[in-house]
């Protein structure tokens, strides 16, 4: 096996007492790709580090071998490792924005990585410095050269990053889930660009991502890890086409991408039978059905001395016990379309109105009653709920504030919520802490509920989740919307994720729909170009000839966006 | 960005005049409002031997026979001028009071400073690079410093440098070697915040994506803290050494008294003992200009030290990504 430039074998990591990672062997081949996928606490970011050797001090112990070009890299002491550094094994981080200095600029930090060719005088080094900038598609490399990383783009910061990375041409570029901090068109464009450098300079890429489509678009083999072990592992198109194990299975099929119709069952199942010219904006339906109706709203921020419309004319309706999504990517307007419907802000111009209902022109009493019968669901259950307070005070904070029943009947409501969630009525005495990410999202949902709201808006609710999770809290969701025919406005950038729940979408841009319409025909006949880089950027596993039924349903999908 | 920070340093000068202003203000009301009218008291006192006109013409000077909104405009505007009045015990200038005691304080206060901030820096590399059980001994100093009262201290440092190894003499408090040790006096317990926040921005910063990707590019540990780390972890400090010169005034009252030195401490002191308003109002106020200076300086530093301070900028926008 002298082709293999990295051989893991054995590897087991434990922090302190605790075994993160037992027994993982895999290995990539020079040249080739590998990604290791898993959920969160799989494992996979730990084995990152560890082939990286940046593992925290002291904190994590790691037992086996890890080998580059034969030589065991966990054995060698540090003064003979650091020569490798960078120049043999290159690290991509996840998060752009958090892995530059943000107190030097990107030239002083590329300066650093220039040094590892060798290079001493400065001048030379910052040519070649501006020349990889170039060549990873900066537009105006001495800009962003004397630049500092907050005065760049997430996804410019990355491209950055990537440079810094290839920059010394190692041989083997660690990528820690590269992308999944950026906008979903970016992603594609730097998983693009990440692809064709690795194929120019003849460089092995090991890939930690969580998501099953990526790994299988972009790696020659897979490694599928759950709680530390390894599950499976073989050639991409042989995982992906036909997983072995359960956990693989689950995995597959939890990708939005490849299942469009896996809750249309349970949410069609109530529904009438769906009006096939149904249109946004010139429906013909009785107003009274429109739970939610905007119109033309326009919504202008000055920043810096610049006029900013993030929202720009936006109109959207939905009808009630349906879901509407709202896709886009960041600053296109979506988050500020959701804070006018809930009244976080007052809009400069157009009309808001819910159950027929018009918030303009109201009493500050009026507006927050018509606003009970919407509650919000953030992004984030990690942030978004009170560490200090317990699940049951979280979630009888609405009832408290609207001063809704007694105590008894206000605690009996709380049950009935948690019930409803699927949540056991132990959990009501725990913290957030205490509850994983799955948990605390049925607990916010919980809290949306517990006022027996008619409209709840979703605002990317699972994206913080992982892809199991992210399944379970969908069903969850579609189960309710059925029993309570509740309308659900669902703010998202995963357009695979929005064909699976919603019935109807707006394409919003730069504060402006650009196209709407019933779900199918969006992604039928995407009409505007922008809608279809957005259906482009799903990634979708289209390299193997032979992924079998899943591919081909795969394949459908592609070219029915095509 | 130049014009934009030119609005921001008039904006917050502009507050420190006014913060500056009010603590004159607020200085002058606690000492009208205390019991009994101090001036007159010292002014009838037979000791001082004052003659009748002499009292009229001080009396005059103060506006004491008019209501306090006025004697507050007086002085105010006395004040405005640089006009800070006499001393009521001395019938010395106060300026001159004042002038002769500050070389001393200040003398003491920005050796202090200077020990403080080398202390804080030695702690905080210790704790961050020293191995495990050093690390854990060097954290804990800060907390043992801030235990400690100052005037511990100070007795400490004189009986074993000055009466057992003659390293300086108690006598001669004014000397280089008196007045180093009068400094560390100061600093040790000022040291203690300064080296608590190091530790805490220190350990933040390390733990930052960022420094991992740095160590990914082969960096050492020394020129990883050196090029990347002391930079934004000294950011916040910034302005916990501005409310440290706030301690330092403080402190040196009961420092300038231990080790015999006269300065702005003393004169604070005989004030105060004495109810000479005019000194004090004068004392509080000059400790609220240097206070609020300092302060400003380090307001208008930090948009010059951290990028990301400065006032909002249009991002490059990046021209691929659809």
């Amino acid at each position: 096996m002298s082709a293999d430039l990295l051989t893991v074998e054995g590897l087991s990591i434990a922090y302190g007492p605790t075994g993160v990672v037992h027994d993982v062997s895999f290995s990539v081949a020079k040249g080739e790709s590998l990604a290791l996928i898993g959920e969160s606490g799989s494992g996979k970011s730990t084995i990152a580090k560890a082939v990286l050797r940046l593992l925290p001090h002291g904190e994590a112990t790691a037992a086996g071998r890890v080998a580059l070009n034969g030589r065991d890299i966990l054995a060698l002491p540090e003064k003979q490792f650091r020569p490798l550094r960078g120049r043999q094994l290159g690290f991509i981080p996840q998060d752009p924005a958090s892995a530059l200095n943000p107190v030097r600029t990107i030239g002083a930090q590329a300066q650093e990585a220039a040094a590892l060719l060798g290079e001493t005088d400065p001048s030379v080094r910052r040519g070649r410095i501006l020349d990889v900038l170039e060549q990873v598609g900066l537009p105006d490399p001495v800009r962003v050269y004397d630049s500092y990383p907050h005065q760049l783009s997430g996804g410019m910061l990355q491209r950055v990053l990537i440079a810094l990375t290839v920059l010394p041409r190692p041989s083997l570029i660690v990528a820690d889930e590269p992308t999944s901090a950026l906008d979903v068109t970016v992603q594609k464009l730097i998983l693009d660009m990440l692809t064709e450098l690795r194929r120019d300079l003849d460089i092995s890429l090991l890939l930690i991502t969580h998501d099953l489509a990526i790994a299988a678009e972009r790696a020659d083999s897979l490694v599928v890890l759950k709680d530390g072990a390894v599950q499976e592992s073989g050639p991409s198109r042989d995982v992906f086409a036909a997983p072995r194990t359960d956990y693989a299975r689950s995995l597959q099929a939890d990708v939005p991408a490849l299942h469009p119709d896996r809750y249309r069952d349970q949410r069609t199942a109530f529904q009438p039978a769906r009006d096939g010219d149904y249109r946004t904006g010139h429906v013909s339906s009785p107003s009274a059905r429109l739970q939610i109706d905007v119109r033309d709203v326009t919504k202008r921020f000055s920043a810096g001395g610049m006029d900013v419309l993030a929202c720009d004319g936006v109109s959207f309706s939905v009808e009630r016990g349906r879901t509407h999504a709202l896709v886009g990517e960041s600053g296109s307007g979506k988050t500020t379309a959701v804070r006018l419907l809930l009244g976080l802000e007052q809009p400069d111009g157009g009309q808001i109105a819910v159950a027929g209902q018009s918030t303009s022109g109201r009493s500050r009493a009026e507006v927050r009653d018509i606003r009970r019968h919407l509650q919000l669901v953030y992004q984030n259950p990690f942030t978004s709920l009170d560490p200090t307070w317990r699940v049951s005070r979280i979630i009888r904070e609405p009832l408290d504030q609207f001063g809704v029943g007694t105590k008894p009947e206000r605690a009996q409501r709380v049950r009935e919520a948690l019930e409803a969630v699927g949540l056991p009525s132990d959990v009501a005495s725990r913290r957030p802490a205490h509850l994983s990410g799955g948990q605390r999202q049925r607990v916010a949902i919980a809290r949306a509920l517990v006022v027996r709201p008619d409209v709840v808006v979703l605002d990317e609710p699972t994206s913080a989740l992982d892809v199991s999770v992210q399944a379970g809290i969908l069903e969850l969701l579609s189960k309710l919307q059925r029993e309570l025919d509740l309308t659900y406005l669902f703010v998202s950038h995963d357009l695979a994720l929005v064909r699976q729940v919603a019935d109807t979408v707006s394409v919003l841009r730069k504060g402006q729909v650009v196209e709407d319409g019933a779900v199918e025909d969006i992604f039928s006949r995407p009409q505007h170009p922008y809608t279809r880089a957005l259906l482009d950027s799903i990634p979708l596993a289209t390299p193997a000839a032979a992924l079998g039924e899943v591919a081909t349903e795969a394949k459908q999908l592609a070219k029915a966006t095509a | 960005m130049t014009g934009d920070y030119r609005r921001f340093a008039l904006t917050r000068a502009a507050q420190a005049i006014v913060v500056v202003l009010l603590a004159y203000v607020f200085t002058f009301l606690i000492i009208s409002v205390l019991p009994g009218d101090a001036i007159t008291n010292t002014l009838r006192d037979p000791q001082h031997g004052l003659s009748e006109e002499d009292i009229q013409r001080i009396v005059a000077f103060y506006g004491l026979d008019q209501p306090v909104v006025i004697q507050l405009l007086l002085s105010l505007g006395r004040f405005l001028t640089g006009e800070l009045g006499f001393s009521l015990q001395s019938n010395l200038p106060v300026s001159q009071l004042v002038g002769d005691a500050l070389p001393s304080t200040l003398t003491l206060a920005t050796t202090a400073l200077v020990i403080a901030i080398v202390f804080a820096g030695a702690i905080a590399y210790g704790a961050q690079y020293l191995p495990g059980k050093w690390a854990a001994i060097v954290r804990s100093i800060p907390s043992f410093f801030l235990s400690v009262p100052n005037f511990v201290i100070g007795l400490v440092l004189i009986e074993f440098f000055a009466f057992r190894l003659h390293s300086f003499t108690t006598t001669d408090p004014n000397s280089p070697v008196a007045t180093l040790f009068a400094a560390i006096t100061l600093a040790i317990p000022v040291s203690a915040p300064l080296a608590e926040v190091l530790i805490a921005s220190l350990d933040h910063e390390s733990r930052q994506e960022y420094a991992v990707v740095a160590r990914s590019r082969g960096l050492t540990e020394a020129r990883l803290f050196a090029k990347h780390l002391v930079k934004p972890a000294a950011l916040p400090s910034v302005a916990m050494v501005a409310l440290i010169v706030g301690e330092l005034l403080g402190g040196s009252v009961i420092t300038e008294t231990i080790f015999g030195r006269d300065g702005i401490g003393t004169v604070v002191q005989k004030a105060v003992t004495g109810e000479d308003q005019p000194v004090l109002q004068a004392v509080v106020s000059l400790s609220a200009v240097v206070f609020v200076a300092v302060n400003l300086v380090a307001d208008l530093a930090s948009p010059l030290l951290d990028p990301r301070v400065k006032i909002r900028e249009t991002k490059l926008k990046e021209k691929v990504g659809a």
